[in-house]
């Protein structure tokens, strides 16, 4: 029988894994798609609560349910803009890596 | 009476309208939508002074979601007058727009430049009245997915998109950190909505450590939206690549919204100890280190930038002492300030850049702009009889009141160092002589009009900030 704290597992694994994704790869891609499993492993949790905390009425609570779908069409249009400003980037400057984007000053 | 929902779906209409006549009209000044958008905001910004009070309104479920009580409608007129604000600046910036596209008029691209601030401001206003964590996601995110257009609006410019790539990967992950933070908040206390979950969490029987970690995950992504150490590091590049309106914008827009936020959730959080330590914490470092890194910047734009970083220390002296009266008079300066700074930064940088040899002898090129500059200078600093000091002041009261003494003690010895760097401006301004090859600057009669209702601004809060307080408690 999987338990409330498998998923919660699993999603903390893959929040951790997107997470470190960002801070070590070094392709503006590869790191949006770090930045994608964050999102999906914040849905994972969500459903996971929500199918084992039932209300009174033997329900889940359906407001984490509607929650994760609004994540998914906001993911969806993160990746619509973010995917075109790397487009664009590389079309300036023929390349994706992030040491190579270093014109502004830190 | 009007129902407050109907002041966003105004906001949204309106840029769509926009957003339509530029794409299926062709043979016209496209000076004329930002003129539009211009009226069409003042209209709406009236409309929020004929709120219907939220007890008459229904108790449909759509009022879980949305509160329009008188913080959430002040907030809104904050994100009204800035997006004008901002709208007039991009008059002065439209030359610079569609530089280095080839084959591109001088009016291409000008459309969507006027439309995209007033999705921006929709978003805003979502926030200012969001009380359920779905509408805070989802309006946060209205907000941001239109900031990464914005900054990386002028394409050709390499440090446009740069800034627009590092934007995009920040926010995301602070978007990444507050959805897990969402998560965990509802897996420890079962709701979504801001007052349900502060009777939660009053209660016993609760998981407190998942209650405190989505707490500490949510605070982390409201932190980069405000801009607070530790969570900073996008801001000077973002803010010295951006297009300068936006800069602008993104220096009160949304900060002022991610502050509203940071209020509603802290509320119900307040309850639990270890939250009061972590805020104290982030405000000191954001103090320190707005200011310390301020200090040796020559870039006008990156020296605001770090500037904008020391305000958000002081909002968030203000946020822990529990005083919505003092952040919300200190927002109201800092826009005042700040856009009067940006006004005149993108006026002087057109032909010289953002360095602050550019503003060398302004004073003799234009002494209306120069005096300007001086009075966003010394609000920014807090001299007194300015909306900063009086921010400033309100601020300290308030972490006095509440025993913050070290708290005060930091805010005051790095006021000080602020005093250090906006006076570097000036000094270039007043003492150092002028280039020998420059024209005199034009001023257009909007932005004057503009410039000058903000410097009114500014003194008439410092001395007279009642009309503010009165607009909150309403």
């Amino acid at each position: 029988m999987t338990t409330l704290g498998d998923y919660l597992t699993v999603s903390g694994i893959l929040f951790a894994v997107g997470f470190s994704g960002v801070l070590l790869r070094r392709n503006v891609i590869i790191i949006f798609m770090a930045l994608e499993l964050m999102l999906n492993a914040a849905n994972l949790s969500l459903v996971a609560f929500s199918r084992f905390r039932l209300g009174e009425d033997g329900l889940p609570s359906y407001n984490a349910q509607v929650l994760v779908f609004f994540i998914i069409t906001v993911a969806a249009a993160e990746v619509a803009v973010g995917l075109a400003i790397i487009v664009a980037l590389y079309r300036a400057r023929r390349t994706t890596h992030v040491e190579d984007i270093n014109s502004l000053k830190f | 009476m009007i129902s407050a929902p109907y002041l966003e779906v105004a906001v949204l209409v309106l840029g769509t309208v926009i957003l339509l006549i530029e794409s299926f009209f062709s043979k016209f000044d496209r000076r004329y939508l930002g003129y539009a958008a211009l009226v069409g905001l003042a209209l709406i910004f009236l409309a929020t002074f004929f709120i219907a009070p939220q007890s008459t309104m229904s108790s449909a479920p759509f009022w879980n979601f949305y509160s329009a009580d008188a913080t959430s409608l002040f907030f809104k007129r904050i994100a009204l007058a800035t997006t004008a604000g901002v709208i007039v600046m991009m008059f002065d910036f439209a030359a610079l727009v569609s530089s280095g596209v080839q084959g591109a008029t001088p009016q291409s691209g000008l459309g969507e430049f006027f439309a995209l601030p007033l999705f921006t401001c929709a978003g805003l206003m979502w926030m200012a009245s969001a009380i359920d964590f779905v509408l805070i996601f989802v309006s946060l995110e209205l907000v941001t997915i239109s900031f990464y257009v914005l900054v990386g609006f002028t394409r050709r410019n390499p440090a446009s998109l740069e800034a627009a790539v590092k934007y995009l990967v920040l926010s995301a992950v602070a978007t990444g950190f507050l959805v897990y933070g969402i998560t965990w908040i509802f897996g420890a206390t079962g709701e979504t909505n801001l007052q349900k979950i502060a009777t939660v969490l009053s209660g016993t029987g609760l998981e407190q450590n998942a209650a405190l970690f989505g707490g500490v995950l949510v605070i982390i992504a409201l932190g980069f939206k405000i801009a607070a150490v530790p969570f900073h590091i996008w801001v000077a590049d973002v803010y010295q690549g951006a297009p300068t309106p936006v800069t602008a914008y993104l220096s009160v827009g949304s900060k002022a919204a991610g502050f509203i936020v940071l209020l509603r959730v802290l509320d119900p959080f307040l309850i639990l100890p270890q939250m009061q330590t972590l805020l104290v914490a982030i405000a000191v470092l954001t103090l320190i280190y707005g200011n310390l890194a301020a200090l040796p910047q020559t870039n006008v734009k990156r020296l605001l930038a770090y500037s904008s970083i020391a305000h958000a220390g002081y909002l968030l002296v203000a946020v822990v002492s529990f005083s919505g009266r003092a952040v919300a008079f200190y927002l109201v300066a800092y826009l005042l300030m700040t856009l009067l700074s940006f006004a005149v930064l993108i006026l002087v940088s057109q032909p010289a850049g953002d360095q602050l040899e550019s503003f060398a002898g302004l004073s003799q090129r234009s002494p209306f702009l120069a005096f300007a500059m001086l009075v966003a200078m010394a609000s920014l600093a807090g001299v007194p009889f300015t909306a900063g000091f009086l921010g400033k002041f309100l601020v300290f009261d308030a972490a006095i009141a509440t025993h913050h003494f070290g708290l005060v003690v930091v805010a005051i010895v790095t006021v000080g160092a602020g005093f250090y760097y906006y006076f570097k401006v000036v000094r270039a301004i007043y003492w150092d002589a002028p280039p020998a090859s420059t024209d005199k600057i034009i001023v257009s009669p909007l932005t004057r009009v503009a410039l000058i209702a903000l410097i009114a601004g500014t003194f008439v809060l410092g001395v007279y900030p009642q009309p503010i307080f009165d607009a909150l408690a309403r």
